[in-house]
């Protein structure tokens, strides 16, 4: 048995954020092929840009499940790009340690939550492009949602909208 | 304290207390080199070979064909590294994908240094290719060394057939019967073996000691050289206290062996069984081979690493083992699983279950039940389990 600290324990018994969302805003799935190991990861992106929700399921022993749950954990709420810059050592610190021989394990979940930030942003210009040809000047945009300023025939728009990004991204717009 | 349940037997077993208890003398009152001049220490050589009078006995062999060593991994380097040196004319070694890497990295050393080396192959139950192996050997094959079981999927190989396919082509036949020997019948002389190596602590006996068989005629180098101890065949002071307990767990495992063959079968198959019904995804290994050993067994577990597994066992005071690459901290999974053509994936949810004749049927229920929570929880979390 490798030597894991209570915390580490904890999150691998009761593992936070597991599961999948609904209509996620980004989506990945990723191995790592040092051990076999594999995770699927979602995530919601707010207005503001923050990780709102998150969710992951993993194929991997104690310290890739808990690796996995602590990343989801320290990456809610913050901004994508902050969330992006958790260290693999912010893991194994926050999980109270790690043996040397399971730090790959953590890798997965940086991984996994890089995928899923690159997913959301080309869903996003994916739009962002479709918009464009449109001629609709954006506010906002997240895969599930587009903010636009004053559209001249608002219910015309919504549909033009939901039959492109849905083809283009299988995505449904509200 | 927590019970627990061992069920890693092909690991290491427990030793039998019949076996402590007739070694004790001889760490204690009874402590003489037997081959000492004077009468205190040359008493002892008396227990040595009542010992190997046992270890014989069990494998039908003479007293005289017994030598012993340090262990499993020492009698496999003597049969290859040995045998090579035997004829300079046959300098080939032929043995199969699936051998404990005492055969395996022995083997490939030996390669290096210019030995030939062929591999047969195993089909997809782990049951050995007789035609791939036939293929191998040759005028120059010095050895031909086949496990008599696997380690990890309890499968026994036809040894008859291997040995006439090795006597074809004048080649020397090894057997690694380490899981088999006290766990299974095995009889040299009937079944043609020529070198066997055999381990204490696989068999209720304790660590760091084990026998070569080498059949009469053979003039086997010696690995490890010295004074005239075995008569030269294995030298360095005999290790009285393991030879005496080797001895004992083989005369215990001769009287046990035909409860251990039906009883441990009985077991294992309920466990087969009862995990089947309760585990979505379980699915057992070679578990359509012809022949396999009583108590060992390989589970994969579908869509749940096996580590994770492993580690919440641990917590239930159950010990298994598996071959996953996080537990080893190797790269890769285990080569025999490789070898039978499971995937990567696959291979990484492998669990070896092995029992023992002080296993239990309510062990096992509660391992089973233990299990059916634990493959439950892992696969709500893992991405496969759909």
């Amino acid at each position: 048995m490798w030597k894991y600290s209570d915390v580490l324990m904890d999150h691998f018994m009761n593992p936070r954020n597991v599961g999948s969302l609904p209509s996620p805003d980004g989506h990945s799935e990723v191995g790592s092929p040092q051990c076999g190991d594999a995770m699927y990861l979602d995530i919601d992106i707010d207005d503001q840009g923050r990780i709102s929700e998150i969710a992951f399921k993993t194929f991997g022993c104690a310290g890739a499940i808990a690796s996995a749950s602590a990343l989801t954990e320290m990456a809610k709420g913050l901004p994508v790009e902050d969330a992006l810059k958790i260290k693999n050592s912010q893991i194994a610190e926050f999980l109270g340690g790690m043996p040397p021989e399971k730090f790959h394990c953590s890798v997965m979940g940086h991984q996994a939550l890089k995928t899923a930030v690159e997913d959301f942003r080309s869903k996003c210009a994916e739009i962002g492009k479709i918009l464009e040809e449109e001629g609709i000047p954006a506010a906002l945009i997240r895969p599930g949602r587009v903010y636009i300023s004053s559209p001249d025939d608002l219910e015309k728009t919504k549909k033009v909208l939901s039959d492109r990004i849905e083809r283009a991204i299988s995505v449904k717009v509200k | 304290m927590m019970d627990t349940i061992y069920l890693d037997n092909a690991a290491t077993t427990r030793v039998a207390p019949e076996v402590v208890e007739a070694m004790m003398p001889y760490f204690t009152e009874e402590f003489g080199n037997p081959s000492s001049f004077h009468t205190f220490g040359s008493s002892q050589m008396e227990a040595v070979e009542t010992a190997r009078g046992q270890v014989a006995r069990l494998l039908g062999a003479r007293a005289e064909e017994i030598f012993f060593t340090s262990g499993g991994t020492e009698s496999d380097n003597q049969a290859l590294r040995g045998a090579v040196q035997i004829d300079p004319t046959r300098k080939g070694i032929v043995t199969s994908a699936i051998e404990h890497p005492a055969i395996l990295e022995t083997a490939r050393l030996l390669e290096k240094k210019g030995c030939s080396l062929g591999i047969a192959e195993v089909n997809s139950n782990g049951e050995l290719d007789l035609d791939s192996l036939k293929k191998l050997v040759d005028q120059q094959t010095a050895i031909v060394s086949i496990m008599a079981a696997n380690n990890e999927t309890g499968v026994i190989m036809p040894l008859e057939k291997i040995s006439e396919i090795a006597k074809e082509e004048g080649a020397l036949f090894h057997t690694d019967a380490v899981q088999m020997v006290g766990k299974s019948p095995v009889d040299v002389h009937a079944l043609g073996i020529d070198l066997l190596s055999l381990s204490a602590h696989k068999l209720h006996g304790p660590k760091g000691c084990g026998a070569i068989y080498i059949r009469r005629g053979i003039d086997l180098p010696p690995l490890i050289t010295g004074g005239h101890q075995e008569r030269g065949v294995r030298s360095g002071t005999y290790n009285v206290p393991g030879i005496v307990g080797l001895g004992k767990a083989a005369d215990l495992a001769l009287t046990h062996l035909t409860d251990t063959v039906v009883e441990e079968r009985k077991l294992r198959e309920l466990f087969e069984q009862q995990v089947k019904e309760r585990c979505p995804g379980a699915m057992i290994v070679a578990e359509g081979a012809a022949m396999r050993l009583p108590g060992t067994v390989t589970v994969i577990f579908r869509g749940i690493e096996s580590e994770a597994v492993l580690t919440l066992l641990d917590m239930h005071g159950i010990y298994a083992s598996s071959g996953s690459a996080c537990s080893t901290g190797s790269k890769d999974p285990s080569h025999v699983l490789y070898a039978m053509g499971i995937d990567y994936t696959l291979a990484n949810s492998a669990l070896r279950f092995s029992l023992s004749r002080y296993t239990s049927e309510t062990e096992i229920e509660s391992v089973v039940s233990v299990l059916e929570t634990i493959v439950e929880r892992l696969r709500r979390i893992s991405p496969y389990s759909e």
